[in-house]
């Protein structure tokens, strides 16, 4: 296997989707190495499926699936796909609006996303449709609220504000 | 009513003595492990710091075998329904120790959304133990308090169990 190891450099990675999602393909960075795309949600599990699914790429392994608070501009969930055969790597981005945000799973594709959408599910109130058990994952059952919510309120912070602030730092916080 | 309560011998001063002097040097512990505070305890066990010499004996089976129980670690609101049953699963006379910051009052945890602030809210704390992680030594440093605390007890109120039936809490 050792022979075939091939990574595929990130100026190939976006010409490839771009030949294959043409304007779908929001965006495209080269962060440190790794190929870092954005697409339009109803090309996310297509998207990740050629990944995993093109021999030059061959993405056979979902490092984890998260979501990202980008304040008014709604929310983002980032997918991390590694390939064990050419050893590179590619995040998937996928802008939701702030409003009710929904997203396609891709834990069929990948069934390692199938905990970590449940993660950020709970975590910023993101919708996964289709996915096969739409339940919490860690936080108990009555639970109220996704707390990694930039505008969740923390109780203990109302009583007091955090002490760890640096002097001429703006508060963000009271917003 | 066991023979504690039918006699009156716990309040003669040298049975009372004897007693609470048994008790003090067979502490079978229950270590609820919950973080990093957990190794310290595992350190404070082995051979270097060794609180056996205390007669603290950390090979209770569970928690029908065990006096005290010594709470490390970080308790999430998830978790706490177990502690509370692992604690009423102890029989009298019972004893907890609170073993580092986040169980004292939810240490550098204090404002997040998914922490106890305090076990102490859940199960009655005999004594804290602060620090972050404490070292080995401030956990036996607790046990000899806690070891002191035993021995002035009247044992006649201890077993009867009013003590450790915990308050309400708001």
């Amino acid at each position: 296997m050792a022979s075939s190891r091939r990574p595929l450099p990130p100026p190939e990675v976006e010409s490839r989707l771009r030949a294959q999602f043409g304007d779908d393909v929001l965006a495209f960075e080269d962060q440190f190495g790794h190929a870092v795309v954005t697409v339009v949600r109803e090309r996310y599990r297509e998207m990740a499926m050629f990944l995993r699914d093109e021999p030059e790429i061959a993405c056979d392994f979902c490092d984890f699936t998260g979501g990202v608070d980008v304040g008014d501009r709604g929310f983002e969930v980032v997918s991390h796909l590694y390939s064990t055969t050419h050893n590179h790597n590619v995040r998937i981005k996928v802008p939701l609006e702030r409003e009710d945000p929904v997203c396609p799973t891709i834990s069929d594709v990948f069934p390692t996303a199938n905990w970590h959408e449940r993660e950020t599910s709970e975590m910023f109130g993101i919708r996964f449709q289709g996915h096969p058990q739409p339940v919490k994952l860690l936080l108990p059952e009555p639970f109220e609220g996704h707390p990694l919510r930039k505008d969740f309120p923390l109780m203990s912070r109302e009583a007091k504000p955090w002490p760890g602030a640096v002097e001429g730092e703006e508060e963000e916080e009271e917003g | 009513m066991g023979l504690i309560e039918r006699t009156p011998l716990p309040e003669l001063q040298p049975v009372k003595f004897i007693l609470n002097w048994g008790r003090r040097y067979s502490l079978w512990v229950m270590n609820f492990g919950l973080a990093c505070c957990a190794i310290e305890f595992i350190a404070a066990s082995t051979s270097k710091h060794d609180f056996i010499r205390f007669g603290v004996i950390p090979f209770a089976h569970g928690p029908r075998q065990a006096d005290l129980l010594v709470v490390a670690g970080t308790l999430t609101d998830k978790m706490a329904p177990a502690l509370k049953r692992v604690y009423d699963q102890m029989p009298d006379p019972k004893y907890v120790i609170s073993f580092g910051s986040c169980s004292n009052c939810g240490g550098p945890y204090w404002d997040s959304y998914s922490v106890t602030k305090g076990v102490d809210q859940i199960v009655p704390v005999d004594v804290y133990v602060p620090g972050c992680p404490p070292r080995p030594e401030a956990l036996l440093h607790g046990i000899v308090k806690l070891q002191q605390k035993i021995a002035n007890e009247d044992i006649k109120e201890k077993w009867s169990g009013k003590l450790t039936t915990p308050a309400a809490t708001s």
